[in-house]
């Protein structure tokens, strides 16, 4: 891939200094390449080729293809009647329940870090460390404990239902546990830091002096929030979505933990088709389906934000 | 505002024992010491001193950004206490020009009428008017950062006078710009005050910038104001040594009083010779007292027979003059200035002998 001028031939010295170069090219390339063909772009790739084959009796798959994987993502046959075919509902609501609560956690955190995000970023230097420092202490505890020390805050005779029972407030303990509810409690805690980090980051760069501009070109504190604050951070606010989101969507343990059995997301229905369903065709092509909503959705939402960007021009 | 002439001009702000105190117990900071100062309707009033002065932060208590610990201010009358900036008909050009980066040159014009909540035509028309008092037409539809620094600043001015407000707080907002730059703002700014009647209160530590642009000086330091008047009165009868060595070049001398009547004096320079002294105001100085006198460069002129006598120390070429430093036989160092005329003799080099004449009302006696 050297490039040579038909008019000045190069000498044996230039053609080897450009080898040399090229050389060295590909070489700073390679940890990147290494990255993207083998980390990245290959398991994507075998999931793909899974989603077409056929699933064999004890797990694993027939070397045969088969676009059965792909058809029960959506369609269920009837067990007797092999020719009647229906909506599949259950994943239906499956894959329901995991946009719509992970949605709901993208929401619930951007509503609880953006004011705390934005204390943190109005402290003085020395004090918005400790308090970052401290936003960031529950990564030191495992995510399964965690998960399982909410489970016993709110199950029927945890901390909650207890208070409350003798303080006579209620009379028969609420059922929190294994319900979406738990889900969402659960889902926004794990998350709320992937949230706070990028607004603080977004709002520790914004210039103090154009809040004022707006206080002193006659804005109320909600305008200037509105119309001077908002705007600016948009970029905080788009990063700590997707940081929420995209995990939330595939999160398998807290779902699992909390939602109980019975309300599955779809981390927990793909690792069903692994492991107990074996059908790994099946749940290859609902994680490549995830994938797709993923990107679908952070399409949308860059187009949206980008738009009301525009907008405010 | 109204045509009716008064004995004293109306005041717009009336500032009266004003004091700031930054932080508490020992880290506590006085940023401003009993201030007392009226701005009159309509004029050009200047904030003069060096960085630290607390310049800014009274500006800034006018804006409404700050508080006073003490002290009450009011505009046109009322009472600011507990007003915040969006509360008070003024309006800051900010040192940075703080432009909003996401909206548009025009947007940003039309952001405190928005706010105001004008109706949409009346901010069109405003927005278009002040496009073309700063001369920003073509660029409507830029953002902050697809312009120039000049440009960003009159964009700046514009998006604080849109709102047409009673005052103009201006903190330094030529220092970002280039010499050249400057002059033209420097009386774009004035053609703007001219044009709108509105009172500019202008911030600055360059006391050039404030000769040449205010109707009146308020020369701060530490806290404190320390002389107020025309850029005139300033320069040439400075009350205290802090105000004459701010602003331009002066020789300070020591001197004994030996004649005092009303507002003038004769004092006797160590050299002998007497000279007459103006004296500021407020001061009575005594017969015998010692006192320092200020006599600006451009009052002295090298001459056969004159006051001082002294030995050149060094001169600088400057194109249009001469700065000649001076020791004088008293062993106090003596500048001025000699223009380069052609039918001037050759100027004295290092070590000549020379006499210095100070002209007639051009030695002014300094508050101790």
């Amino acid at each position: 891939m050297t490039l040579v001028m038909p008019e000045a031939r190069p000498t044996d010295h230039t053609a080897q200094a450009t080898r040399r170069a090229a050389r060295r090219r590909w070489l700073l390339l390679a940890p990147s390449l290494f990255v993207l063909v083998f980390a990245a772009s290959g398991p994507l790739l075998i999931v793909l080729l899974y989603s077409f084959l056929t699933p064999g009796n004890f797990g694993d798959v027939v070397w045969q293809f088969s676009t059965e994987g792909w058809f029960r993502v959506f369609f269920a046959r009837d067990i007797f009647d092999p020719e009647s075919v229906q909506l599949n509902q259950a994943h239906a609501a499956i894959f329901w329940r995991s946009i719509s609560l992970s949605l709901q956690t993208t929401l619930i955190c951007a509503v609880l870090g953006f004011p705390t995000a934005w204390f943190i970023a109005m402290q003085p230097p020395g004090r918005r460390e400790i308090l970052l420092f401290l936003v960031t202490i529950p990564f030191w505890t495992n995510l399964l404990i965690r998960t399982f020390a909410i489970q016993e805050v709110i199950r029927n005779q945890g901390l909650i239902n207890t208070i409350l029972l003798n303080t006579g407030v209620i009379s028969a303990p609420i059922q929190m546990l294994y319900t979406d509810f738990a889900i969402l409690v659960g889902m926004a805690y794990v998350f709320l830091p992937f949230m706070v980090l990028p607004l603080y980051a977004a709002m520790e760069k914004l210039d103090r002096r154009l809040i004022e501009a707006g206080y002193d070109l006659y804005a109320s504190r909600w305008r200037v929030m509105w119309h001077i604050i908002l705007p600016l951070v948009r970029p905080g606010v788009i990063a700590g979505s997707i940081l929420v989101f995209i995990p939330a969507i595939g999160a398998y343990v807290t779902p699992r933990v909390l939602g109980g059995g019975r309300n599955m997301m779809l981390g927990n229905l793909i690792e069903l088709q692994f492991g107990q369903g074996r059908n790994w065709p099946l749940g290859a092509a609902l994680a490549l389906t995830l994938l797709v909503i993923v990107v679908v959705a952070l399409m949308f939402y860059i187009r949206v934000t980008s738009r009301q960007e525009a907008r405010h021009g | 505002m109204k045509d009716t002439v008064t004995a004293t001009p109306q005041a717009e702000i009336e500032i009266e024992g004003l004091s700031k105190t930054f932080g508490t117990g020992v880290d506590a900071f006085e940023a401003l010491k009993n201030i007392s100062l009226t701005i009159r309707r309509g004029e050009f009033f200047t904030l003069l001193g060096p960085s630290g002065c607390g310049k800014t932060t009274l500006l800034r208590m006018i804006a409404g950004f700050e508080h006073p610990t003490r002290g009450t201010l009011r505009i046109d009358g009322r009472d600011m206490g507990g007003l915040g900036p969006n509360q008070r008909s003024v309006n800051t050009v900010f040192q940075n020009y703080a432009l909003f980066p996401h909206m548009s040159v025009a947007d940003n014009i039309g952001f405190g009428l928005r706010m105001l909540g004008k109706p949409r035509t009346e901010v069109k028309a405003t927005v278009a008017e002040m496009l073309t008092l700063v001369r920003m037409e073509q660029l409507a539809d830029r953002r902050p950062s697809e312009i120039s620094g000049g440009q960003q600043q009159r964009v700046a001015l514009a998006r604080a006078l849109a709102p047409r407000p009673r005052v103009l707080l201006l903190d330094e907002p030529l220092s970002a710009l280039d010499l050249k730059l400057r002059k033209e703002m420097q009386s774009e700014l004035k053609r703007l005050q001219t044009e709108t009647g509105i009172t500019f209160v202008f911030v600055t530590h360059d006391q050039e910038e404030a000769l040449t642009m205010s109707d009146r000086i308020a020369v701060m330091n530490a806290g404190r104001i320390l002389q107020i008047g025309s850029p005139r009165e300033i320069y040439d009868q400075p009350a205290e040594r802090f105000v004459a060595d701010f602003i331009g070049d002066t020789n300070f001398l020591t001197a004994v009083v030996t004649e005092a009547v009303e507002n003038r004096c004769r004092v006797r320079l160590p050299s002998g010779a007497e000279v007459e002294a103006g004296v500021p105001r407020g001061m009575s100085p005594r017969m015998g007292d010692t006192v320092t006198i200020v006599i600006r460069p451009e009052h002295a002129r090298l001459a056969e027979d004159g006051a001082l006598h002294g030995r050149v120390e060094e001169s600088v070429f400057f194109g249009t003059d001469t700065h000649i430093t001076v020791t004088l036989d008293s062993g106090e160092t003596f500048t001025l200035r000699r223009q380069n005329a052609a039918d001037l003799p050759a100027t004295p080099g290092p070590g000549a002998r020379v006499t210095i004449a100070v002209a007639r009302g051009g030695t002014q006696v300094l508050r101790s």
